[in-house]
């Protein structure tokens, strides 16, 4: 059972780190620039993969369980506020749609998906490992696993540069139609 | 400051990654609480839910 959990989390960094990777291609490839609150969803993908990270880092505990739930109630109400946003009639949209729904719908349901994935991953979790600081951690830490945590830090870091150069030090335009850093560059 | 966040959030998983468990989920909750007031800043429009 124990096996099935760490591929579980091994499999949820690597499709966190993938969403933000779809994320950075509707952005660069189709101009899709995110607003602040697409950038605080961004944000909630991190926090929630915080927790699988450490659960590959230093084996599976309901403590980095509960991180990941932060952080995906934390997503969940940032996205659902979108939608509500725009959930009347005429009150209109931000961005394109994928697949029929807007990126924040989709947010909405991913992170409830991922709440629901969470409980299955704990209920196949069986008994939490108690060898965090052992070299038998350290051992495991390779393969799959130092692979899904060091795909989801390159993506938590390109976002840091990525906002970075949208923004700007401090606050984001509500509807960002270009790069901070190419209007203080003037380029 | 959301790069900020982002940049918080980064720098505890390398953390994390390093073997520091307690350092990595301190930067966590700080960048969780950073993350939380960000949004409460950000919550300013009124919602219009009435048709």
């Amino acid at each position: 059972m124990n096996v099935l959990a760490n591929l579980g989390n091994a499999a949820a960094a690597i499709g966190i780190a993938a969403i933000l990777l779809v994320a950075f291609g509707l952005q660069f490839w189709f101009g899709e620039l995110p607003c602040p609150l697409c950038n605080l969803q961004r944000v909630a993908w991190v926090l929630c993969g915080f927790g699988f990270v450490l659960n590959l880092r230093f084996g599976v505990q309901p403590l980095h369980y509960g991180l990941s739930l932060l952080g995906a109630l934390f997503g969940a109400a940032v996205s659902g506020r979108q939608v509500l946003l725009h959930i009347v009639p005429g009150s209109g949209t931000y961005g394109s749609p994928v697949l029929g729904l807007h990126l924040y719908t989709w947010g909405f349901l991913l992170f409830v998906a991922v709440i629901a994935g969470i409980a299955v991953l704990m209920i196949l979790g069986g008994r939490p490992d108690h060898d965090r600081d052992g070299r038998h951690a350290d051992l495991r830490f390779s393969g799959i696993r130092r692979f899904a945590a060091y795909f989801l830090v390159a993506m938590a870091l390109a976002n840091a540069v990525s906002s970075f150069a949208l923004c700007g030090p401090i606050e984001c335009p509500d509807s960002p139609t270009s790069y901070w850093i190419s209007t203080y560059l003037r380029f | 400051m959301a790069g900020l966040i982002f940049l918080l959030a980064g720098v505890s998983m390398m953390v994390a990654c390093a073997g520091y468990r307690g350092v990595a989920i301190a930067l966590f909750g700080v960048s969780s609480v950073a993350a939380v007031l960000w949004f409460d800043h950000h919550m300013t429009d009124p919602l219009t839910l009435a048709f």
